[in-house]
């Protein structure tokens, strides 16, 4: 589908006057439809996993794991709690904006619940351009929050065109107060172009890596780590932000790089293609593909599935992978060795996942670091963030309110 | 034990049967690919660790020509080294020769069947630095053992680092004027300075002339999409579609592929434009995953399994993507993302920032 810029525009209009009714609703209201919406969304989901399947370019396993995964987050409760802690970060009463303009980006499909779901807690009315590659869910959310009620459903619409349509970009922001951006840095740039004075909310280009200290590595708990490791790793077929694309493994004398790297592909990610398969690899990625693995051979360090591959080498200069599963661990003395590594990713770095007996000194580094602003979470949970989790160094309501 | 030597002769064979005239076996071909690739693998460490994904020898991914030297002689017996395009030295395919004897012979066959098939020389005109300005650049080897093979007089018109427009059209009107046939060779980007440099200006090349670009865009000026740029070539030169023709090329790569458009209009006949892949080359999609040959007409990532690359490896893997045609191949560019490479780039780098 592709909607042109009048049609951007009305829409714009008719969800900002409907902002001004849902807001006079309470918060407890807002989080029963989101709530009741999110079910009904995730009921619908199971019905329809071979249109998501084609629209996203996922296998049907993985389409029902990310949309059980990211819906089940969407409680009241939940809702609730957050709503709570936006109230306590400031001494001011919360003064939401009239309109807020998405933009979303196609390679993780469920990033739309988030970006939706809270600026209408909040009772900020949402106009969603969808990827021009994956428009189906964010419809199908909006379906559901309308059948939740109709105020809530009013104050959301979804419209989608071809980037570089610079009549319908504009008409897709002239109203917003503050338009948040989900996409490459391409993408930024271009609508940042549009806006004058309009606040951007940008979550751009960005990547994640993994860290496994000696804790993690026994023989009693390897296997838990791996299997963790491995759905960070294949969720989403690598293709989100949160993907670990990088592994620091803490060396061990008990437990080589080499061995961890050939127990991450035979345990995990062979296990995890069975029960959780990537989708088609497009010819494009394939010839990245074709390139990395080729060197990982060539270097002697490469272990291989049909769907899946673990390089070894050494933590720098980092070789990024062309995701859809392939994956590299780079060795490393220790903790302070990996974040070492890690500066030369900077700002792009988005979350570091770490086992849990590592998690406090991560943070405690990541806290300290003048150039990382990365979030950490334990492995296993990388592509499951909870409602509250910051995006991009920010809580999920930042740019929300009036300052 | 096969020997460097046998191998050689064979190979030269191939090529010198085709110039003959003589039908190459795609078997015998294949054949040789297999004996060339295990002498190779013998020989070349880093080519030895590729396994084998079906029934063909491993393919050498182009971007290890960026990070390793790939040659089965020592360093001390280079004789020329060839470097792709490029801003930093990562960036940059080195590909070392020993002996550039099997390079020139399957670039003088191959560009006698597909270039020049008609003439035994003409004029040259030459958007492209000289040989002696870009010593590392196997585009500007090619041009200028073009000009020693085919030319009757060869004019280099980027001089000094910067492309002198005055000299183009001096060159085109003499063209005009004298009624001789010319043929105007370049990179790409050179074409595109020049539609940018000559304005208004048209020319009216005489009957016989001929047009061959070559290499991509690599991000690095603007890009013309390749229908739109053969339009303009047209109309700039008044030289038939069927008479500009593209070339493919690599540094990776010893051998080279041309459009079948000028082979065919003098052959009288006419197909769609694609690639012509000599036969002692074989050119094939292949599926990203399995490394396997595609199905039909399919698209999947080139593999060219050139046997002119003798002292380096013959079975290559780029990233270009492509799918069969008529016996030929359509390369449909390269895969987004995939690292920049190509020989257009000296000719923009020549011209400062766009």
């Amino acid at each position: 589908m592709t909607d042109n810029a009048l049609l951007v525009r009305a829409r714009a209009a008719s969800v900002l006057e409907a902002g001004k009714v849902l807001s006079a609703s309470t918060l407890a209201d807002r989080a029963h439809w989101l709530s009741q919406g999110a079910s009904s969304l995730a009921r619908q989901a199971d019905g329809r996993c071979d249109a998501l399947s084609e629209a996203t370019r996922l296998s049907i396993p993985m389409v029902e794991w990310a949309a059980r995964t990211t819906l089940e987050t969407i409680t009241e409760n939940a809702m609730l709690g957050l709503a709570q802690d936006a109230r306590t970060s400031t001494d001011r009463a919360l003064d939401p904006i009239g309109l807020l303009s998405v933009v979303l980006a196609g390679n993780v499909f469920t990033a739309s619940v988030r970006g939706i779901v809270v600026p209408l807690l909040f009772g900020v009315p949402v106009l969603v351009k969808a990827s021009s590659r994956e428009a189906l869910f964010p419809a199908m959310l909006r379906d559901a929050l309308r059948s939740a009620d109709s105020r809530l459903g009013a104050a959301i619409d979804v419209v989608a065109f071809q980037g570089g349509d610079i009549e319908a970009e504009a008409a897709l922001v002239e109203l917003a107060e503050a338009v948040s951006v989900y996409g490459s840095n391409e993408t930024l740039e271009a609508i940042s172009a549009r806006l004058e004075s309009t606040p951007l909310i940008a979550h751009g280009h960005g990547v994640s890596v993994a860290y496994c200290g000696t804790e993690a590595l026994g023989d009693a708990q390897l296997g838990d780590t791996i299997s963790k490791l491995s759905l960070d790793i294949c969720a989403y077929d690598q293709r989100g932000c949160l993907s670990p694309q990088l592994v620091y493994v803490e060396e061990t004398p008990d437990r080589s790089s080499m061995d961890f790297a050939e127990r991450l592909a035979k345990d995990g990610l062979e296990l995890l293609s069975r029960t959780l398969p990537r989708g088609p690899l497009p010819v494009s990625a394939g010839a990245a593909q074709a390139q990395w693995r080729g060197i990982a051979e060539v270097e002697g360090t490469l272990v291989r599935g049909d769907t899946y591959a673990v390089s070894v080498r050494e933590a720098q200069p980092i070789r990024w992978s062309p995701a859809y599963r392939n994956v590299t661990v780079a060795p490393v003395p220790g903790l302070d060795e990996a974040l070492q590594a890690m500066q030369a990713i900077g700002s792009s770095l988005k979350c570091v996942g770490a086992d849990s007996a590592s998690i406090p000194k991560v943070e405690a580094q990541l806290a300290s670091s003048p150039t990382l602003s990365a979030t950490t979470c334990a492995i296993g949970t990388m592509q499951t963030p909870s409602l509250d989790a910051p995006a991009d160094g920010h809580p999920i309501w930042h740019g929300l309110f009036r300052t | 034990m096969t020997t460097r030597t046998e191998l050689k002769a064979r190979i030269e064979a191939q090529i010198a049967g085709f110039e003959a005239g003589q039908q190459v076996d795609a078997a015998s071909r294949d054949e040789l690919i297999e004996d060339l690739a295990a002498w190779q693998a013998s020989r070349i460490p880093e080519y030895g660790r590729l396994q084998r994904h079906g029934a063909w020898p491993p393919a050498l991914p182009t971007d290890v020509f960026r990070f390793r030297r790939i040659a089965a002689h020592p360093e001390a017996d280079d004789l020329r080294v060839f470097r792709s395009s490029g801003t930093t030295s990562s960036e940059r395919s080195v590909h070392v020769y020993r002996d550039l004897g099997l390079y020139d012979f399957a670039a003088r066959v191959a560009a006698r069947h597909m270039l020049f098939p008609d003439v035994d020389r003409m004029r040259l005109v030459m958007l492209a630095p000289h040989e002696d300005e870009a010593r590392d650049s196997s585009l500007e080897y090619m041009l200028a053992r073009f000009a020693e093979w085919f030319g009757t007089e060869c004019t280099w018109v980027w001089r000094d680092g910067a492309l002198d427009i005055e000299l183009l059209m001096e060159q085109l009107r003499n063209a005009e004027a004298s009624g001789d046939p010319v043929a105007v060779l370049g990179t790409s980007f050179a074409f595109v300075h020049a539609e940018d440099g000559l304005g208004d200006r048209r020319f009216e090349l005489p009957p016989g002339s001929r047009v061959m670009q070559t290499g991509g865009y690599k991000g690095r000026s603007r890009e013309v999409d390749r229908e739109v740029l053969l339009e303009a070539i047209q109309g700039r030169y008044g030289v038939a579609a069927q008479r500009i023709i593209n070339e493919f090329g690599a540094t990776e790569l010893s051998s080279q592929m041309y459009d079948t458009t000028l082979r065919e209009h003098i052959d009288g006949s006419a197909g769609l434009r694609r690639l012509w892949v000599p036969p002692w080359v074989r050119a094939t999609p292949v599926d990203p995953d399995t490394l396997r040959p595609v199905e039909g007409e399919s698209v999947g990532i080139l593999r060219i399994d050139d046997t002119a690359n003798l002292d380096s490896v013959c079975c290559i893997q780029t990233t270009d993507l492509a799918r069969r045609l008529d016996g030929g191949i359509v390369v449909l560019g390269r895969a987004p993302g995939a690292t920049p490479r190509g020989c257009s780039l000296a000719a923009d780098q020549a011209l400062g920032p766009p």
